[in-house]
C-alpha cells in the first residue's frame, strides 16, 4: 500500500479519523491496484448512491464495502454517495418544526444520538470522535437563536447533519474493512445556482446545482485517492452557506457527481430490482424495464415511479453518462439501465404510471379566444401563490390545469386563496381528488391505433382531461382517484394484449415483478392436459372437434374452495369454513357428470332458468329442493310459479313480480338480488352490476321492494349481489360482503348473504391466480363482524373452466399478405367466447408440443364470419394439416353456448374419468 | 319450554338475574317461560373488586341489567315487564320507563307500534315467579334500593372516554389531552376501525367485549321485532360498571347539542333517533348514578354545549385522525385502507360530516379523507335537501340540525373553490334566496351555548375557540 492510501483514512474534516486495517481481505487488491497509481487519472469513475435503508445496519454497510471493493478491483475509482440513516431526516424535521416544544425537540435529539451511537457500536469502530463532533454541532444548532424563527439557512444546516453523520460512519467503517476511503464534503464541490423566480424556501431547501463534466476536478480528485465517500442532498450556495437539494436530493447529488466526473456509470442502489412497467404493488404482472432512454426514464420518474428522482437525470443526459438502478439484495440482477435512445428504437409503450392526489383547476371564461393576456393573468395567480402547474388542457373558453399533490395544498389554505383570486377573472371549479394516468413511451402518437381497447376502457369512465405532450413521450388521462386501483391492472393487461406494450422484446422488458418475487423463472403452470396428452391425441384422432372434461380437475377446484382458509384464530372447530354454503352456478356447464361430481363434493346449485332447475333434478333426483337456488332475470311468471311449487329457493331481482304477481309469493321465503351500483369484470358484457346492467334491484328501490314484500306476505330471508365475473382481486368480495351485511342489518329476517361468484380464472400463463388465502381472510374478517348471517357463494366458471379443453384438427393453412392463418375444424359455433367477449384462450399444438415456435399465426374456424377467430397473433410450432390443436380453459361457457350456425355440428363432449383411461375403456358419456 | 316461539306472542318480559365472576358479567332475560337469553359482558384483565366499592358495583350491575334488557324486550314488546332480580325504587323505575319509551321511539315508529302506556316498570318488591332468592341477599338489596343518595366511593381522578371511531369522540380526546387529564380510551365491541382510532389517540386503551345472546338471532327468524335500540344508554351502563371495577371517577361522552333535538314528530309524539345521546338522558343517567351508585362518579358529555359544526371545526384542528376515522354508519365495522372502505358516500352521516367539515379544512384535505367530492354529485341533491330540511324531513340518522347544514352550504357559497360544485351552486341559485340572512350565519353556530354538566376544571378547554 502506498502512503497515499494510508493518508486517505484521514478526512478533510479535522475532527475525523479513520483507520485502515492492514490485515484484511481487501489489502492485497488494494496493493495491486495502487501499483498503477501513476495512471490514476485514467481510471474511469463509478458513482454509487445508497439510500437510507442501505446505510442503516452493519450488514448493509458490508454490502456497500463489497460493491465498492469490486469496482475498485476492476480498476475503477469509486465515489460513494449516501443518504442519512433511515428515519433520521424525520427526526431532524421534528427538531426543525419543534419551535417552542422543547420536549419534542429533546426527544428527537435523543433519538438521533442513540441511533448513531448504536450503529457506531454495531460497526465496531474504534473511536467516536468524528461522529461526536457532528452531534455536538447538532447541540449548537438547537441552541442557536435562529431556531426560534426556523430560519431557512439554519434548517438547511440541521438537515445536512444526517448525511454528514452517515458518511462519517461509512468512511470509518470502509477504512476499517481495509478499503482505503476518503471522506469528501459534498458541499466543497457542488455549488448551487440561484434560479429566476426561485423563492427563499427553494433557494435553501430545494436548490439547483448545475453540473457538467469537469476534467480538472476529476483529475484533482484522482490525485487524492481512489475510493471516496460523500453526502447526498447537500451543497453550498454562492455565499458559502449550506443548502439542500430537495426531495430525492441524494439521487440528484449522484447525478451531479456523475456528470462532474464524467463517470463511466452512475449506480443507484435501492431495495427494488429497477423501474417497472407499472407500480408492481398494484400490478404484480408489471415487467422490469431493462432499458430506457433518458427522456422515457425522466417521464416515468416524474409521473409516478418513486425509485429514482427525475432531477438526477438531467446532468447525466447532458454529459452522456449512463445510469443503472440496481437491487442491493440481488446485485446479480441487471436492473434498469438508462442511456441515450437507440436510433432505431420502435414506438412502444414502456410504462403506465399513476399520480394520485391530483387537483384540477378548471377555469371558464366567455371569449377567452379574443381576450389578450387571459392565460398570462391566470398563470400569474398560480405563480403568486407558489403553485406549479403540471398538465394543461385548453379549449376556446376553458383552460384546465392540474396541480400535483403537495403538503401545502392539504395543510394550508393556499388553494382557497388561489381560487378567490382567480374568481375575479373567470369562473373557477376545483375538481379533486383525481389521478393522472400516464402511458409513457417514445413515439406515442404512432401507437394510437393500437390503443383502441385501452381507450374503450376509459370510455366507460368520466375522464376529466387528456393531455399529450409535444415531446410525444406520454399520453395522460385524468380521472377520479377512486377508480384507479382497479383500473391500472386492467389497463396494463390491455396494453400487453393490444401489443402496445411489447413484452416479448427482451431487450426492453425483463421478468415480471411476480416472477422476480418467486425468484427466477416462473414454472409453467402444471395442467392436467399436459399429463393426459397421449389420451387426448387418441381422442382427437377418433373424432374432432370435441370437448374433453377432466372430473379430477373439477374436484381439485371444488375442494380448494371447500377448504377455503380463514385466519387460524377462527379455526376453532374442525371443518370450519368461512363460506357456509357453496352453490355451483350451472350455467357455466350443466353436464350431468359435472353436476354429480360437484354434488358429491358438497355443492348446492344455482339455476337461472327453470329448465336448469329441471336438469339438476333429473340428474340428482334425491337432491332436496331447498339446495337449489333459482335466480332468474326477466323470466316469465310461470317459471317462478313452477319453482315455488317444487320448493326451490327463489331470488327476485325486480319489483315487477311482487307488484303484479304478489299472490304467488304470499307466505313464501324469498331472496332479494340487489345492485350495489358498481360493475366490474373483464369485459363490458360480463359486468353484471352497475347502472348499465339489467340485473338486480337498485339500492334506492330496496325500501319499496320491502314494502311490497310485506304487503303480499313474503319474507325476505336472503340478500344477493353478483357484480361480475373474472375477478382476481380478493378485496372485491370483502367489499360486496360488507356492503350486503350492513344493508341486511336494516332488515329483520335476513339469514343468508349470497355474494355471488365471479372468482377469476387467469387466462394468460403469466397472470396471477386468485389468492384463495387472501379471499378466506377477507371473508373471515367480515364474518367476524356480522356472525349472524350465513355466507353463500356461487362460483361457476372457477370450478370448470380449467377442467375442459377443446380439441380441433388443422384443416388448412394459408398465407395472405403478411398474415398466416391456421384453419381448424372447430369454429365460433363450438366456442363463441373469443368472438363474443374477446376472450383469450391459450392454444397449443398438441401434436407438436415440444417443437420450437414459428411465425405468428391467426387461428381461425370454418364459419363464414370475419369474427370466427379463436386466437389472434399466436406463436405456434409450424402447423400441418391434421395436427391437433388444443384450446385450453374451455370447460366453462364452451359447449353450453355452442350453436349450429352454418349448420355445422358443434364439438361433442367427452368426460375423462380417473384413473387415466386406456384406449377403448373408461371414457365417460358423450352428451348428445 | 325450550322451543322458540314468536316473541311477539309473549305476555311477559322477565329480568331473570344477573351475575358477575372474574371479569364476566352475565345478564339473563326471558320471554314468558321461554329459554333464558344470556348476554355476556367481558371486562379484560379485570382487577379484584375493591371491597369499599362492592356495594356500588352491585348497584351499577343492576342498572346495567335493566338498561341492557332493552335489546331483548324490543324483540317482542310484551304487555308486562317483570323484574325478578331485585326491587326497583321509584326513581329507577321512572328512569327505565322513560328510557324504554323514548329510546325505542325510532324503533316504534318503524314498526308502527305505540309504546305509550305499554311500558311500565313496577316499583316495589321483586316479582318472583318461582323459587325465591335467599332472603338475606334480597334484604340487602331492598335496603339499598330505598336509600336516597349513594355515598362517595373514593374513586381516583381518572376519566373514561368512550371512542366511537367518528369525529366527536376524537375531539373529546384532544380536549382531555389539552387539559392534561388522565384519560383512557374505551370502546365496546370488536370494531377494527374503532381500535385503530383508539390506538391513534395515544391514550391507554380498554376494550370491553359484549356478546349478545345468540337466541336473539333465532328469535329474529321467528319474526321478532327489530330496529334501533338506545345503544348509548347500554354503553353508558357498561362504562359505569367499568368505572367502579377499574377505578375511574368520570365518564366523558361526546354527545353534542343537536343530539337533543327530535328527528320528527309521529302521531303527536316527538321521536328522537338518538334519544340516549340527548341532554334529557344525560341528566337522568347522571342523577341516577349519583343517587344510586356513587356520589363521586361523574357522567357527562364533553361536547354538550357544542353544535355539530363547532365539533367539526375543532376536529379540523388536527389531521392526526384523517386516515383512520369514520362517522359512516354503513361501513364502520370493517377497516380498510382506502377512503371508500371507511366512507360509503351514500348515507346521511357521510353527507353531513362531509358538509360540516368543508368550511373548516382545505378542500384537498377533505377530498383526500373521503376519496371523492360528495358536493359535486348532483344525484345527491335530495340527500342534502333532507339535511337542510328543505322539502323533506330530517333523515333518521345522527346528523346535525337543518340550520347547520344550511349555514355550512352558505359558507361554501362564499368560497371560490367550492362555489361551482353542483350541490353548492344549486343551493346558491335555488335555496339561499328563500332564506333570511340570519339563518345562514355560520359564526353564531360555533360558540358554545346551553346547559352542560362538564366539570369546572374542563370547561375552559371546551370553550377554547379556534
Amino acid at each position: 500500500m502506498t502512503t497515499k492510501t494510508f493518508e486517505s483514512g484521514c478526512c478533510s474534516h479535522d475532527a475525523r479519523e479513520c483507520r485502515t486495517n492492514k490485515e484484511n481481505l481487501l489489502s492485497s487488491t488494494d496493493a495491486s491496484v495502487s501499483r498503477a497509481a501513476a495512471t490514476t487519472s485514467a481510471r474511469p469513475w463509478i458513482v454509487a448512491k445508497f439510500g437510507g435503508t442501505s446505510v442503516s445496519t452493519r450488514a448493509r454497510w458490508e454490502t456497500i464495502a463489497r460493491i465498492a471493493a469490486e469496482h475498485h478491483a476492476r480498476g475503477r475509482n469509486v465515489l460513494i454517495v449516501v443518504s442519512a440513516l433511515s428515519g433520521i431526516t424525520d427526526m431532524l424535521k421534528a427538531i426543525v418544526e419543534s419551535r417552542g416544544d422543547e420536549a419534542r425537540c429533546r426527544e428527537a435529539q435523543v433519538g438521533i444520538v442513540e441511533r448513531h451511537h448504536s450503529l457506531h457500536c454495531e460497526l465496531q469502530l474504534p473511536t467516536r470522535n468524528a461522529l461526536d463532533g457532528w452531534l455536538a454541532r447538532l447541540d449548537q444548532l438547537i441552541a442557536d437563536p435562529r431556531r426560534a424563527q426556523t430560519a431557512l439557512a439554519w434548517q438547511a444546516e440541521v438537515f445536512a447533519l444526517g448525511e454528514l453523520m452517515s458518511s462519517t460512519l461509512g468512511a470509518a467503517f470502509l477504512g476499517a474493512q481495509g478499503l482505503a476511503t476518503r471522506w469528501l464534503d459534498a458541499r466543497e464541490h457542488l455549488r448551487a445556482q440561484p434560479l429566476a423566480n426561485q423563492n427563499a424556501w427553494a433557494h435553501y431547501l430545494s436548490a439547483t446545482v448545475p453540473a457538467a463534466p469537469d476534467a480538472a476536478f476529476a483529475q484533482a480528485l484522482a490525485a487524492r485517492g481512489e475510493v471516496f465517500i460523500t453526502q447526498g442532498f447537500i451543497a453550498r450556495n454562492g455565499s458559502g452557506k449550506t443548502v439542500l437539494l430537495g426531495r430525492g436530493g441524494s439521487d440528484t447529488s449522484a447525478g451531479c457527481f456523475g456528470a462532474l466526473l464524467k463517470a463511466e456509470q452512475v449506480e443507484i442502489w435501492t431495495d427494488v430490482p429497477g423501474m417497472f412497467s407499472a407500480n408492481p404493488r398494484v400490478v404484480p404482472e408489471a415487467r422490469l424495464l431493462s432499458r430506457l432512454d433518458y427522456e422515457e426514464a425522466q417521464e416515468i420518474a416524474t409521473t409516478g415511479a418513486k425509485v429514482l428522482h427525475p432531477r438526477a437525470l438531467g446532468p447525466l443526459r447532458r454529459a452522456g453518462v449512463p445510469l443503472v438502478i440496481k437491487d442491493t439484495n440481488r446485485p446479480h440482477l441487471a436492473g434498469t439501465e438508462i442511456r441515450a435512445a437507440a436510433a432505431d428504437a420502435a414506438p412502444c409503450v414502456k410504462a403506465i404510471s399513476v399520480r394520485k392526489g391530483v387537483t384540477l383547476v378548471s377555469m371558464e371564461t366567455v371569449g377567452m379566444w379574443q381576450q389578450v393576456g387571459f392565460l398570462a393573468d391566470v398563470f400569474a395567480e398560480f405563480k403568486r401563490h407558489g403553485l406549479s402547474v403540471d398538465l394543461i388542457g385548453s379549449a376556446e373558453t376553458n383552460v384546465t390545469v392540474s396541480l400535483d399533490p403537495s403538503e401545502n395544498l392539504v395543510n394550508s389554505d393556499v388553494l382557497s386563496a388561489l381560487a378567490a383570486d382567480l374568481a375575479r377573472i373567470c369562473r373557477v371549479k376545483v375538481i379533486a381528488p383525481c389521478a393522472a394516468i400516464t402511458l409513457v413511451g417514445r413515439g406515442m402518437r404512432a401507437l394510437l391505433h393500437r390503443l383502441s381497447s385501452v381507450l374503450a376502457e376509459f370510455g366507460t369512465l368520466d375522464v376529466h382531461m387528456i393531455s399529450q405532450s409535444s415531446s410525444n413521450l406520454n399520453l395522460t388521462f385524468v380521472v377520479d382517484e377512486a377508480l384507479v386501483d382497479d383500473l391500472i391492472p386492467r389497463l396494463h393487461a390491455l396494453l400487453i394484449r393490444s401489443d402496445a406494450l411489447r413484452v416479448e422484446d427482451g431487450a426492453v422488458f425483463g421478468p415480471s415483478w411476480r416472477q422476480l418475487a418467486e425468484d427466477g423463472a416462473a414454472p409453467l403452470r402444471e395442467t392436467w392436459w399436459r399429463r393426459e396428452r397421449e389420451t387426448l391425441l387418441r381422442l382427437a384422432a377418433d373424432a374432432s372437434p370435441r370437448y374433453v372434461y377432466s372430473l379430477d380437475q373439477v374436484r381439485v377446484q371444488a375442494r380448494a374452495l371447500m377448504a377455503l382458509p380463514s385466519p387460524s384464530g377462527d379455526r376453532r372447530e374442525s371443518g370450519f369454513s368461512v363460506v357456509d354454503r357453496w352453490h355451483y352456478a350451472l350455467k357455466a356447464n350443466p353436464h350431468p357428470a359435472i353436476l354429480r361430481a360437484l354434488h358429491e363434493e358438497g355443492f348446492a346449485f344455482e339455476c337461472v332458468s327453470f329448465a336448469e332447475t329441471e336438469a339438476v333434478r333429473a340428474t340428482l333426483p334425491a337432491l332436496p329442493a331447498e339446495q337449489i337456488l333459482f335466480t332468474p332475470n326477466f323470466a316469465p311468471q310461470g317459471e317462478y310459479a313452477a319453482a315455488l311449487d317444487i320448493g326451490v329457493r327463489v331470488t327476485l331481482d325486480a319489483l315487477h313480480p311482487l307488484m303484479h304477481w304478489g299472490e304467488l309469493f304470499a307466505g313464501k321465503d324469498i331472496h332479494l338480488r340487489v345492485d350495489l351500483g358498481v360493475g366490474r369484470g373483464h369485459h363490458d358484457k360480463v359486468k353484471t352490476g352497475g347502472a348499465g346492467s339489467k340485473f338486480g334491484v337498485a339500492l334506492d328501490q330496496v325500501d319499496e321492494f320491502r314494502a311490497l314484500a310485506r304487503q303480499c306476505g313474503a319474507r325476505i330471508v336472503g340478500l344477493h349481489a353478483h357484480l361480475g365475473s373474472g375477478i382476481l382481486d380478493a378485496s372485491h368480495w370483502r367489499s360486496v360482503y360488507a356492503q350486503l351485511a350492513s344493508l341486511a342489518e336494516r332488515f329483520s329476517r335476513i339469514e343468508s348473504l349470497d355474494i355471488g361468484g365471479g372468482l377469476g380464472v387467469p387466462s394468460r400463463p403469466d397472470e396471477t391466480p386468485l389468492d384463495l388465502a387472501a379471499l378466506g381472510e377477507a371473508l373471515a374478517e367480515v364474518k367476524h363482524a356480522y356472525p349472524q348471517f350465513a355466507l353463500w357463494m356461487e362460483p361457476g366458471r372457477y370450478l370448470v373452466a380449467d377442467a375442459g379443453v377443446l380439441l380441433a384438427r388443422v384443416t388448412q393453412t394459408k398465407r395472405k399478405g403478411a398474415i398466416n392463418y391456421v384453419g381448424i375444424d372447430a369454429g365460433m359455433n363450438s366456442l363463441i367466447r373469443p368472438a363474443l367477449y374477446g376472450a383469450w384462450h391459450e392454444i397449443v399444438n398438441l401434436s407438436r408440443l415440444d417443437e420450437p415456435l414459428a411465425a405468428m399465426v391467426q387461428v381461425v374456424g370454418p364459419i363464414c364470419e370475419t369474427g370466427d377467430v379463436l386466437g389472434a397473433n399466436r406463436r405456434l410450432p409450424e402447423c400441418r394439416e391434421g395436427d391437433v390443436l388444443l384450446i385450453a380453459q374451455t370447460g366453462a361457457y364452451g359447449a353450453v353456448m355452442a350453436s349450429h350456425y352454418n349448420l355445422r355440428e358443434p364439438a361433442a363432449e367427452v368426460v375423462l374419468v380417473s384413473p387415466s383411461p386406456r384406449r377403448g375403456e373408461g371414457w365417460g358419456e358423450g352428451k348428445s | 319450554m325450550n322451543s322458540l316461539s314468536d316473541p311477539r306472542q309473549a305476555h311477559t318480559f322477565r329480568f331473570v338475574r344477573r351475575d358477575y365472576t372474574d371479569g364476566v358479567a352475565e345478564l339473563v332475560y326471558a320471554f314468558d317461560d321461554g329459554p333464558e337469553l344470556i348476554e355476556r359482558i367481558v371486562f379484560p384483565d379485570a382487577p379484584a373488586l375493591a371491597p369499599d366499592r362492592s356495594a356500588a358495583f352491585e348497584a351499577a350491575l343492576d342498572l346495567l341489567h335493566w338498561v341492557a334488557g332493552v335489546s331483548y324486550y324490543k324483540a317482542g314488546v310484551p304487555a308486562q315487564i317483570r323484574v325478578e332480580s331485585c326491587a326497583l325504587d321509584a326513581a329507577t323505575a321512572a328512569f327505565l320507563d322513560a328510557l324504554y319509551l323514548h329510546g325505542l321511539g325510532d324503533f316504534a315508529y318503524h314498526n308502527k307500534l305505540d309504546l305509550r302506556g305499554r311500558i311500565r316498570f313496577s316499583v316495589g318488591v321483586p316479582q318472583r315467579a318461582q323459587a325465591a332468592q335467599p332472603r338475606w341477599e334480597l334484604r340487602s338489596r331492598l335496603q339499598r334500593s330505598y336509600r336516597g343518595a349513594a355515598p362517595t366511593r373514593s374513586l381516583p381522578r381518572r376519566t373514561l372516554v368512550p371512542i366511537g371511531g367518528g369525529k366527536d369522540s376524537l375531539v373529546s380526546v384532544e380536549i382531555l389531552k389539552a387539559a392534561g387529564e388522565d384519560a383512557t380510551a374505551v370502546w365496546v365491541g370488536n370494531s377494527p376501525l374503532i381500535a385503530a382510532c383508539a390506538e391513534r389517540t395515544g391514550l391507554p386503551m380498554l376494550n370491553i367485549r359484549r356478546e349478545l345472546s345468540p337466541l336473539l338471532f333465532e328469535y329474529n327468524k321467528q319474526g321478532a321485532y327489530n330496529g334501533h335500540i338506545p345503544v348509548t344508554a347500554i354503553n353508558s351502563a357498561i362504562l359505569a360498571v367499568a368505572a367502579l371495577l377499574y377505578g375511574f371517577d368520570a365518564i366523558a361522552f361526546s354527545n353534542e347539542l343537536s343530539s337533543s333535538s327530535a328527528t320528527l314528530e309521529y302521531d303527536g309524539q316527538p321521536v328522537n333517533h338518538q334519544w340516549s345521546k340527548s341532554w334529557e338522558f344525560e341528566c337522568a343517567f347522571h342523577d341516577l348514578l349519583k343517587s344510586q351508585v356513587a356520589a363521586d362518579l361523574d357522567y357527562f358529555s364533553l361536547l354538550r354545549p357544542l353544535s355539530e359544526l363547532s365539533v367539526a371545526e375543532r376536529f379540523a384542528h388536527t389531521s392526526r385522525y384523517d386516515d383512520v376515522f369514520s362517522s359512516c354508519n354503513r361501513n364502520f365495522r370493517i377497516l380498510g385502507p382506502k377512503p371508500a372502505d371507511r366512507w360509503c358516500g351514500q348515507c346521511p352521516k357521510c353527507h353531513f360530516v362531509f358538509l360540516a367539515l368543508a368550511p373548516f379544512m382545505p378542500k384537498p384535505r377533505l377530498l383526500g379523507i373521503f376519496g371523492r367530492n360528495l358536493l359535486d354529485d348532483m344525484s345527491l341533491a335530495p340527500a342534502f335537501d333532507a339535511l337542510m330540511e328543505y322539502r323533506d324531513h330530517k333523515p333518521f340518522e345522527c346528523v346535525g340540525e337543518g340550520i347547520e347544514s344550511r349555514a355550512a352550504l352558505a359558507a361554501l357559497v362564499q368560497r371560490a373553490e367550492w362555489r361551482e360544485d353542483a350541490i353548492v351552486a344549486r343551493f346558491a341559485e335555488e335555496i339561499a334566496p328563500q332564506l333570511g340572512a340570519g339563518e345562514l350565519a355560520l359564526d353564531a353556530l360555533l360558540a358554545p351555548s346551553g346547559e352542560h354538566r362538564i366539570p369546572e376544571r374542563l370547561v375552559r378547554f371546551v370553550d377554547a375557540h379556534r
